[in-house]
Formats: C-alpha cells, sequence, structure tokens
C-alpha cells in the first residue's frame, strides 16, 4: 500500500511538473501578451514530434534542446503573423477563438502527418531502467524530468530577474504603456515573451513524450489542468503557478490510488474549493484580472 | 425599423416552418434542419450571456451536456416520457449553471474565460468517469424519444419530420421568451454592465447579481437545447460537455454577429451546414473548421449581421 | 436651509493632505462653484461628499442626516448625483437607451423581465422628456461614442437626471469642450438651476463661466478653505488674488 501510494505519488508529481512547466508558459502569455492561448497544448505536441524527428540525427540530447526551440520559433511565427494584429483589440474573446483555431489545425496536421495512432519516443536504455529495485518506479528518465523541469524554472527566474529581458518583461507586465514610453519595442518583446511560453510548452511536449508516448490530442490533456494550475495558483503569479501545478498534480497522483475514476476530477474539485475559499487563488494579487 | 424586423421575423419563421419540404431538395435532410435549430437555440442563449451582458463563456457546453444526460437518463432510467426528459435535462442544467453562476459573476475577461472553461472540464470528467450511468467515453445510449400523447390523440416523434416540428415549437417559444427578457429593464441592465459596469455600479446597480441571473438564464436554455439534442439523435456523449464544443458555440455566435438577436442562429446554420459538409468530403475537417475560426477572427470580428449592418449605414 | 453641510473635514492619502480641516455649507437651491489651482483637492472634496472616499476626520451632513459612513449607491438614492472629470457614459448605446437605463434604475425596475404597458409608457414618457430637457432630442438615436466630446458630456447630465437629484455635482462640465459646447452646457446648468430648481455644486477652472453663473464661489488651495462668497467678493480677495488668480497672471 505505502510503495502503492508512493508510486502514485511520484507520478503525479511528474504530471505536476508538466502542468507546471504548461502554466508557466501560459501564464508568462497570458499576462504580457494578455491572450489565454488555447493552442499551448499545440505547441507542446510541436515540440514533442519535432524531438521525435530529430532523434535520429542529433541524438536524444540534441531532440530535448532542438524540439522546444523549435516550438519556439513556430510560436514566434504564430504570434507575429496572426496575434499581432489582435492586440488593438482589448476583448480577449478574439485571441481565445483564434489560438483555439490553431489549436486544431495543429492537432489535425499532426495526425494527418504521423497518424492517429501512438509513437513512441525513444528514451536511451541507461535512462529508461529503474534506479532501485525497490522503487521500481524511478527510473533515470523520470529523475532526468525531475532534474530539467527545475532547471528550466530556475533558468526562467534567473531570466526574468537577471537579463535586461526579462526585466522588460516583467516590467511590461505590470504597465506595458510605461515600458512603451522608455522606448523598448514592446512589439518584439511581446513576440520573445510568446516564444518563452512555447518553449516551455515544447519542453513539457518532449519530455511528457518520453513517458506518455506520442499521439496529437496529448496536448489536450495537459493544456485543461494547466489552467486549473493558474487559477489555483493565482491568476498573475508566476510561482503561483508553479505551486498550483505540483499540488494538482499530486492529489491527482494520490486520489489514483484510492479512487482512480475521480483522479480528473479531483483536479477541478480543489480549483472550485480555492475559487470559494481564496477567490483570487493562493497567490494572487487583489484586483488583477478583474 | 420595427416593423421590417417583424416582416423579416415573419418571412423566417415560414421558412423554417417549410424546412422539410424544401431541404430535401437542396441536398439536405430534416436531421440536419432540426440541428440546426437546436445549436441556433443553444448559441443564441450563449449570447444572451456573452453578447448582450458580456460574460465570455467559455464553458457553456457543459450545460448543453447536462441537459443531454438529464433528459437522456430520464428516458432510460426514469419514465418513457418525452416531456419529462425534456423538462428534466432543462431543470438540471439549468440548476447547475445557476449553482455554478458565484463563482464568476465577480470577474470578468480572462478570468471569466478560464474558470468557464475549467468548471466546464469537472462536469466532462464527471460524466466520462461516473460509467455506470452515464456510459463513460462511449456515451450514453440505449434510449429514444417517446411518442407525444394529448388525450387520446398520439403524436409519433419518432418520425424525423414531426420531431423538427416539437423542436421548432420549443425554439419559437424560447426565443419568444429571450428575446421579451433582452427588450425588458432586466435585459437593458445587462447591456448597460456589458458597456460600463463601474457607471452601472454608481447608480446602485449590483452589477455580479445581474451577471449571475444572465448566466443562469443562459444555461437554462442552454441545457434545452442539450436535451433536444439528446432526443433527436437518442444518444449523448462527453463530447457534448467537451470545450471543443464550448468553442464551437463561441465562434458561432462571432460568426453570426453577436450584438444581434439573431446572429448566432445563422452562425450556427453556417457552421453545422459547413461542418456537415466539410466532414463528408474530407479527413481533414478540422483543419478546415480551425482555418475557418482564423477567417472569422480576423477578418469579420463583427459577424455577416455586423458586416450587414456596417454597410446599410455606410449606403445611408 | 442648509442642504448640505461638511464639519471640519479632512482626508489624508497616506503622507498627502488632500483636504485639510475643510468646513462648507450649502442651501437648497443654491448653485455654487469650486475652484482653486490644480492639486487644490477639489475632486477629492467631491469625492468625500459622494462617498467614493470617506473621510479620514470630521462629518458630513445631507438634508438633515451624517451620512459620513454611507456609501457611494446610499448617498444616490438620497439625492446626491454626479459626473465624472472623465465622461463616463454607456458608449455603444444610443442617447436613448443610455437614458433608459437611468430612468429604469430611478424607478427600481432594472431586476424585471417584463413590464406591464402602462409603466413601460409611463418610463418612456419619462425618458423622451427628459432627452427633452437636455436639448438631445434631434440625436436620441444616435449612438453615444459617435456624438461630439460636448454632447457626450450632455448625455451624462441626463443620466445623472435621470436620478431625481437634489443636489447635482458637475466635475468640469466644460472641460475639452469648445466655445459653442461650452454656451450649451452652460445654459443647461443654468436652465437645470433656474427652472427646476436643482441644487448645483461644480468644478471649474474656467473663470469667466464660474463669475458669470455662479451664486457663490468656494476657493480651495492645498487641500484648505481659502476664501468664500459672491464673484465680487472672492476676486478682490487678496488671498485668492495671491495663490489662485496670481497664479493665472503669470500664466
Amino acid at each position: 500500500m505505502t510503495q502503492l501510494l508512493l508510486f502514485n505519488a511520484f507520478n503525479g508529481l511528474i504530471q505536476g511538473a508538466f502542468y507546471a512547466l504548461m502554466a508557466l508558459g501560459l501564464a508568462l502569455i497570458l499576462s504580457l501578451n494578455s491572450v489565454i492561448n488555447m493552442a499551448h497544448g499545440g505547441f507542446l505536441v510541436i515540440g514533442a514530434y519535432l524531438a521525435y524527428v530529430f532523434a535520429p540525427y542529433v541524438g536524444f540530447a540534441g531532440a530535448i534542446v532542438l524540439g522546444p526551440l523549435g516550438a519556439a520559433a513556430i510560436g514566434m511565427v504564430v504570434e507575429r503573423v496572426l496575434i499581432r494584429p489582435l492586440y488593438k483589440r482589448p476583448d480577449p474573446l478574439y485571441t481565445l477563438l483564434l489560438t483555439f483555431g490553431l489549436a486544431l489545425v495543429i492537432q489535425d496536421l499532426t495526425r494527418t502527418i504521423w497518424g492517429p495512432t501512438g509513437l513512441p519516443f525513444e528514451v536511451p536504455q541507461i535512462l529508461a531502467s529503474p534506479v532501485s529495485t525497490v522503487f521500481f518506479f524511478i527510473t533515470g528518465y523520470r529523475l532526468l524530468v525531475v532534474a530539467l523541469v527545475a532547471v528550466a524554472v530556475i533558468g526562467l527566474f534567473l531570466l526574468l530577474r537577471r537579463t535586461p529581458l526579462g526585466i522588460r518583461i516583467r516590467a511590461g507586465t505590470l504597465d506595458l504603456e510605461t515600458v512603451s514610453a522608455l522606448g523598448v519595442n514592446i512589439y518584439m518583446l511581446r513576440a520573445l515573451n510568446f516564444a518563452l511560453g512555447c518553449l516551455l510548452a515544447g519542453l513539457a511536449g518532449v519530455l511528457a513524450a518520453g513517458v506518455l508516448g506520442l499521439t496529437p490530442p496529448m496536448g489536450n490533456s495537459l493544456i485543461m489542468p494547466s489552467f486549473v494550475a493558474i487559477i489555483v495558483g493565482g491568476v498573475g503569479s508566476l510561482v503561483g503557478a508553479i505551486l498550483g501545478g505540483l499540488l494538482i498534480g499530486l492529489a491527482a497522483g494520490i486520489t489514483t490510488t484510492f479512487y482512480p475514476a475521480a483522479s480528473e476530477a479531483v483536479i477541478y474539485l480543489i480549483m472550485l474549493i480555492v475559487l470559494v475559499v481564496r477567490p483570487r487563488g493562493l497567490l494572487g494579487h487583489e484586483g488583477l484580472f478583474e | 425599423m420595427m416593423r421590417d424586423e417583424r416582416l423579416w421575423m415573419a418571412l423566417g419563421w415560414i421558412v423554417l416552418a417549410l424546412a422539410p419540404w424544401w431541404l430535401p431538395w437542396l441536398g439536405g435532410y430534416s436531421a440536419l434542419g432540426t440541428k440546426v435549430l437546436v445549436y441556433g437555440l443553444g448559441v443564441m442563449a450563449l449570447n444572451l450571456l456573452l453578447g448582450f451582458a458580456g460574460g465570455l463563456s467559455f464553458g457553456h457546453a457543459a450545460y448543453f451536456g447536462l441537459g443531454a444526460y438529464g433528459a437522456g437518463m430520464t428516458l432510460k432510467y426514469l419514465a418513457p416520457s418525452t416531456p419529462l426528459a425534456l423538462l428534466a435535462g432543462t431543470v438540471v442544467g439549468g440548476l447547475a449553471a445557476t449553482a455554478f453562476g458565484p463563482l464568476v459573476m465577480r470577474r470578468r475577461g480572462i478570468y471569466f474565460a478560464m474558470i468557464t472553461i475549467a468548471i466546464g472540464q469537472l462536469l466532462y470528467f464527471v460524466a466520462v468517469r461516473w460509467n455506470e450511468f452515464t456510459g463513460g467515453e462511449d456515451g450514453l445510449a440505449g434510449f429514444s424519444r417517446q411518442p407525444l400523447h394529448f388525450g387520446g390523440w398520439v403524436l409519433d416523434i419518432r418520425d424525423e419530420n414531426k420531431y423538427y416540428y416539437v423542436v421548432l415549437v420549443c425554439f419559437t417559444v424560447a426565443a419568444w421568451i429571450m428575446r421579451g427578457v433582452l427588450r425588458s429593464p432586466l435585459g437593458h441592465t445587462w447591456v448597460a454592465i456589458r458597456e460600463n459596469r463601474r457607471r452601472a455600479e454608481f447608480l446602485g446597480v449590483r452589477a455580479d447579481l445581474y451577471i449571475w441571473a444572465a448566466f443562469a438564464i443562459s444555461g437554462t436554455f442552454m441545457a434545452l437545447a442539450g436535451a433536444l439534442n439528446a432526443l433527436l439523435f437518442n444518444f449523448t456523449s462527453p463530447q457534448d460537455l467537451h470545450w471543443i464544443l464550448s468553442g464551437d458555440f463561441v465562434i458561432m455566435i462571432v460568426l453570426g454577429g453577436m450584438r444581434n438577436f439573431w446572429g448566432p442562429l445563422l452562425g450556427a446554420l453556417i457552421y453545422i451546414v459547413a461542418q456537415d459538409y466539410l466532414s463528408s468530403v474530407t479527413d481533414n475537417w478540422m483543419t478546415f473548421i480551425g482555418l475557418l475560426f482564423m477567417v472569422i477572427v480576423l477578418a469579420f470580428p463583427r459577424g455577416i449581421l455586423g458586416l450587414l449592418r456596417r454597410r446599410g449605414k455606410a449606403a445611408a | 436651509m442648509s442642504l448640505l453641510r461638511l464639519d471640519r473635514v479632512s482626508r489624508h492619502f497616506g503622507k498627502l493632505q488632500a483636504v485639510q480641516d475643510v468646513s462648507f455649507e450649502m442651501n437648497e437651491g443654491e448653485l455654487r462653484a469650486i475652484i482653486g489651482p490644480n492639486g487644490a483637492g477639489k475632486t477629492t472634496f467631491f469625492n468625500l461628499i459622494t462617498g467614493f472616499v470617506p473621510p479620514t476626520s470630521g462629518d458630513v451632513w445631507f438634508a438633515g442626516e451624517s451620512i459620513r459612513d454611507k456609501a457611494v449607491v446610499y448617498r444616490v438614492k438620497k439625492g446626491i448625483v454626479r459626473t465624472f472629470q472623465i465622461t463616463e457614459v454607456f458608449p455603444d448605446l444610443s442617447v436613448y437607451e443610455n437614458v433608459r437605463f437611468g430612468v429604469e434604475t430611478a424607478a427600481g425596475v432594472n431586476g424585471r423581465p417584463w413590464l406591464p404597458r402602462a409603466k413601460r409608457l409611463e418610463l418612456a414618457r419619462r425618458t423622451d422628456e427628459l432627452i427633452e430637457v437636455v436639448g438631445l432630442a434631434a440625436k436620441a438615436d444616435r449612438v453615444v461614442s459617435e456624438l461630439a466630446h460636448g454632447d457626450q458630456r450632455v448625455v451624462e447630465i441626463a443620466i445623472a437626471l435621470t436620478m431625481n437629484p437634489r443636489l447635482l455635482l458637475l466635475d468640469e462640465p466644460t472641460a475639452g469642450m469648445g466655445d459653442a459646447e461650452t454656451d450649451h452646457m452652460v445654459d443647461l446648468i443654468r436652465r437645470l438651476h433656474s427652472e427646476r430648481k436643482l441644487s448645483i455644486l461644480f468644478i471649474e477652472h474656467d473663470m469667466s463661466i464660474v463669475f458669470g453663473i455662479a451664486q457663490k464661489i468656494t476657493v480651495l488651495d492645498h487641500g484648505r478653505l481659502l476664501a468664500e462668497g459672491t464673484a465680487a467678493e472672492v476676486s478682490v480677495d487678496p488671498q485668492v488674488r495671491a495663490a489662485y488668480l496670481g497664479e493665472e497672471a503669470k500664466a
């Protein structure tokens, strides 16, 4: 029982790490681009399938780097061509619908190009085997996932706090007009920010592919919990998005042990409880995005 | 202008009433016509919240699906009565919308959309996982709409054409009620809140309570549409609660014109016929639908009726 | 009889003393102007009267009742109605729809999904009447956002009138207007005062308007009450000249 609980809790944490990566990217795009990116799951899929395509040429490690970079590059083009014309319309409805349509296109094209059935994403043998016989579920790959997510998160926070780009992004989320008045090219800033969000989605995709395999709708099952992670953590807070993602992942994992049928619903129940008890989310700010 | 609108409404209604005759002639079929009316009713209900009160719900499929499951499960487990099934579906969906309304009524824009999406997904997973009653991923089957009894006279609505008229009657009554509400002080208050919530609140209007009312009423009529849809196909599945359907609803509204009462019906007509046609000619219909989304957003944000109205103004 | 009375009212924002120890009294039926240089505390003064901010100390009386702790909405129901420095209307609705919403709100029927015919006609008549009063009858069906700025401000006054004000507060009613628009607004204020017997308190920068129509003028400076009196009295007050008119002379 204890082992089963640990197994599920660890699975939940891995899942939560994916949610957190997705939620971070969504939250970045939400706060600076004011876009609810419904295509975020699509960028996850792009990252995963690009890694699958690159892997035979550049090896596993190279694919883990190139997949997300490819997603980011495509994200930048999408932002430039499709989303930029919509910034002048303040109603979030339009970008929501646009990215929604984009999500459908990405899913359908993925299915057409690589087929509707799942594809395996080969993990090197050395990473695929368990590190201990007692904790059979802890493979080298899963440890790598945890490590890479941690590196990505720390990297992101260093970027936001220490680099000129990151400081501008943070300032832009607070007051875009002022940042613009200071001579910052806010179009470039938002394009880079969108690409950064897609990079995180792509990374989540590559890492998830090694655990769950590749399927065209794989993004769909990850994007909704990521929204919930943001709502639970508090809209406008990046730390909240990580916390929310890990929390609901863990909760879903633990619920699987006792009542598997409710493992998805529990995520949304947590959200409802948070909304009732603390409407702004765990770390949300008063009045933001009201 | 008033008289103009009445004339158009009368004409439109006659065209709808004769649909079973002219539809086959155009290569359509009654069930397609019924589907347009059902979805039209649903998106007009959603537009009451979205276009008039300004509440961006991206999870309204939840109430459509609840109406469908409510009706289907009533027929399957409770009683073989069509009116009871429709009533039960409508009430279940309406009550759910009333219960969830307070969670979003103080929110706006992005936050409102995200929370409504997530609430919809909660209900989706309940339908998927509560196998014994809902049929899980495979959907709920094993029920069928029953003949209507009026005293001694029986109307066998298992016939598709006759069911079309049942839906047309429901649609007409529901549209008449919604139109009345939107022309009442309640409807005026919703529009005022959409336009300038702060200003309305300074005048003493409790905006959150009115948004709640809009959410509940909108959810109720959406549930009626869901119930009618379940009886149309004698089937429902978790796809009827999924966020993808919620997105379809919203694009139908934008396509037709969200500032117009009848716009969503027009949007539903075009969208459903296009979907029906595309899925019969290409496997990649999803790509075309997705591209349609983008074209509408980038090129026709005011929708068809919005565009026509603009043209009219420019000409006059 | 005094309609509005402020008793040694102060309001701080952190270290900033927006309004300091101001006592003020205004009678029923009076047309009063508030003037003062930028940052004198005029808008805060308005916010204290309308309840948008509570006073740090002191008391506010309206029609014999202390309203110090009452919410904005309560004060609106009692008849304290204001317009804003930045026009606050319902931009995508017609003039008629803007005013009708106010009329329905004042009648307390907002939540009704249905109205009897008689009531509907009564509210429509009231809407028409108010649009007539402010002189927008010819533009009743126009969308407000497409009207000239001056007309938009008139719509805002019409919305305020729907609430049956006893005291109407106008925050810079002619700001940003051309000459013709200003004349129209001044005429409207004068008519509301003389024909409808409204008590009106307004903030204004244009001295020709203030001296032209106000019966009495209150001068604020750095949050303090500097002077009070008729146009003739205020214009010769040495303190006012130093603080306010002097500044204008320099500019």
